[in-house]
């Protein structure tokens, strides 16, 4: 009874964990259909600045929002220099943003070196449920996760600025010819998708070692996030794809080795991807 | 006849010169231009996929890998190099065919494809890591210059010139499979892959095809490969190394064999070069390279030199 518990607790915390990095990407994807490779770099420059910040004195929260400017104002600088001359061209946006992750990656190494850093968990301790426990930070994360899905889905639906995006991506000219400033929107989406992923990054932190590379397989799962879940379904889409990824993940484990249960669930989301391009809950085709 | 292009016009000098290079210098440079010639071959395989088919794979190291473990294994416990390049040939293509027709039958491309190949790195970057009483896991493993019949590996004057024979022949097969009637209907694909369907082709099997030749040739490189470093590690199967391939291809040229060879061999010889004297700036360079070739040349930049040499070549 306690090992299902423990098993349910760490499918929960993995599902909000991997959903959380995801958003992001997500956001960019799914909006304004960029595919924006540049994600993983995004979260570890996240990473990196809460750890710089962290060990200037800064406390966490507020280290936390700090690494999301940052990131979100090198989004911006992205945005503006390079990405936005090539909306509507999926393809190319996958190459240049892969360029992105190759000159952030390097600037990372150039800034903070190659070596393992870590931050100090904020909220040592844990809390017991019933005979299993979940770490107190690892419980904050999953709130978070939740807050922030539901605060993605309400500005997208509840507000006027979500109804605009919503009209730009509907019919980008009729939007357009109806007083949508779609260029300012475009910059705007992209840089709340970087700042989310500098956000997610930072608080990923102190849960992982920090490496220049580590966004790389979060780049990879996030991205079967988006596609399995379904383009376009941002908070649905991003939460049944992080529950299958990462539950999937957790599932297998439960009889096998780690790996091979990462390299099954890869596999899973290969043919799940092939029988339903459009994701689980997606409606519209996407034509990459 | 037909007057030579200025590919071929090109390409002649660049082998001669590789050619003559132990000639003129020995040691080191000839042991590391003979990886840098593989890496080369590599990279045309990925320039048959992209450069003729459109199709972007960011798993190429995969392939390279799985010929580099299947080599490496096959030695180790039968002794048998044939057997070791016969498993590389058979894992790249089976690999690269049954994942092919997998998603190219059910019209997944582009994007979808790419995100596919990307998986696959980091799947046998995984499996590499995990399987350690295989492969020896993270510390990898080491491998013998092995002898194929009356051929030893043993010295690198007969590894460099093994190498150099497989580079010219996947240069000119590749060369070879552009002007053939299956080359054409890659471009076909590239261009408009449902136009070219209407006409009758089946550009699944088409696309399978060449993804299967390009995993087995990718294979055969990085089982040459591992005997020739000696040592094998699954960051070769790495997201890292894999996009490595698509930076030498773009900067280098997508639309012509040369220039992605070129690309391979001159990005790792500089990459060798400046490591020694700036790692990190060297590293940063080559990722504003990639984004700047992306955004303004699309051709690369040894691409965009021989562009200059057809416009010429057309106006005579």
């Amino acid at each position: 009874m306690d090992r299902l518990l423990a098993t349910g607790i760490d499918l929960t915390t993995s599902t909000l964990v991997l959903a959380l990095v995801s958003l992001g990407l997500a956001v960019v994807f799914g909006l304004v259909r960029v595919i924006n490779m540049g994600h993983g770099a995004m979260l570890a420059l996240g990473a990196y600045l809460a750890w710089s910040l962290t060990g200037a004195g800064w406390p966490f929260p507020l280290a936390v929002a700090g690494a999301a400017v940052g990131v979100a104002a090198v989004g911006f600088v992205f945005e503006y220099l390079v990405i936005r001359h090539f909306y509507g061209r999926l393809f190319d946006t996958l190459l240049i943003s892969w360029g992105f992750y190759l000159v952030v990656t390097e600037l990372i190494k150039v800034v903070w070196g190659s070596t393992l850093k870590s931050v100090p968990n904020p909220l040592p301790g844990s809390i017991a449920i019933g005979g299993a426990g979940i770490g107190r930070y690892e419980a904050v994360v999953c709130v978070i996760s939740v807050l922030l899905l539901t605060a993605a889905g309400a500005v997208l639906y509840r507000t006027d600025v979500g109804l605009r995006v919503r009209a730009m991506i509907g019919n980008r000219e009729m939007a357009q010819m109806l007083g949508v400033d779609a260029p300012r929107l475009y910059r705007g989406v992209f840089v709340a998708g970087s700042a989310l992923a500098g956000l997610a990054g930072a608080l990923i932190a102190p849960l992982f070692s920090i490496e220049p590379d580590l966004g790389t397989l979060w780049l990879v799962r996030a991205f079967f996030v988006v596609t399995v879940g379904g383009l376009g379904a941002i908070v649905g889409g991003t939460v049944v794809g992080s529950a299958l990824i990462a539950g999937g993940t957790v599932v297998f484990s439960v009889f096998s080795p780690q790996v091979f249960a990462q390299t099954v669930v890869f596999a899973l989301a290969v043919i799940a991807l092939r029988a339903r391009p459009t994701g689980l809950i997606g409606r519209t085709a996407v034509r990459a | 006849m037909r007057r030579p292009g200025p590919e071929t016009l090109l390409a002649v000098p660049v082998f001669v010169a590789l050619f003559y290079v132990p000639y003129l210098i020995s040691g080191y440079t000839v042991f590391i231009l003979a990886q840098y010639m593989l890496y080369g071959v590599l990279a045309l395989t990925l320039c048959l996929l992209w450069g003729l088919g459109g199709m972007v794979s960011f798993g190429q190291g995969a392939f390279f890998a799985l010929g580099a473990y299947a080599l490496g294994i096959t030695v180790r416990e039968l002794d048998s190099p044939w057997l070791g390049l016969l498993l590389a040939v058979v894992l790249g293509a089976g690999v690269a065919g049954a994942v092919g027709w997998f998603l190219f039958s059910a019209n997944v491309r582009d994007s979808y494809f790419v995100l596919v190949t990307l998986a696959l790195s980091t799947i046998v970057y995984v499996v590499a890591n995990a399987q350690s009483g295989l492969t020896g896991g993270f510390n990898g493993m080491f491998v013998p210059r092995v002898s194929f019949g009356p051929l030893s590996l043993s010295g690198d004057l007969s590894m460099y010139y093994l190498a150099f024979a497989v580079t010219l022949a996947s240069y000119v097969g590749a060369r070879l499979v552009q002007a053939s009637a299956f080359g054409r209907v890659l471009v076909s694909i590239r261009e408009n892959e449902d136009r070219t369907q209407a006409l009758g082709y089946p550009t699944a099997l088409y696309k399978t095809a060449a993804f299967a030749l390009s995993g087995a040739v990718a294979a055969v490189a990085g089982a040459l490969y591992a005997t020739d470093a000696g040592f094998v590690s699954p960051s070769l199967g790495g997201v890292l190394f894999s996009t490595t391939v698509v930076v030498w291809v773009a900067v280098g040229g997508r639309n012509s064999f040369l220039a992605a060879l070129v690309g391979a061999i001159g990005i790792s010889a500089l990459s060798n070069a400046l490591n020694s004297v700036v790692p990190e700036y060297w590293q940063l360079l080559l990722g504003v390279l990639f984004v700047l070739v992306i955004v303004f040349f699309r051709r690369g930049v040894v691409g965009s030199l021989l562009m200059v040499g057809e416009r010429r070549h057309a106006r005579r």
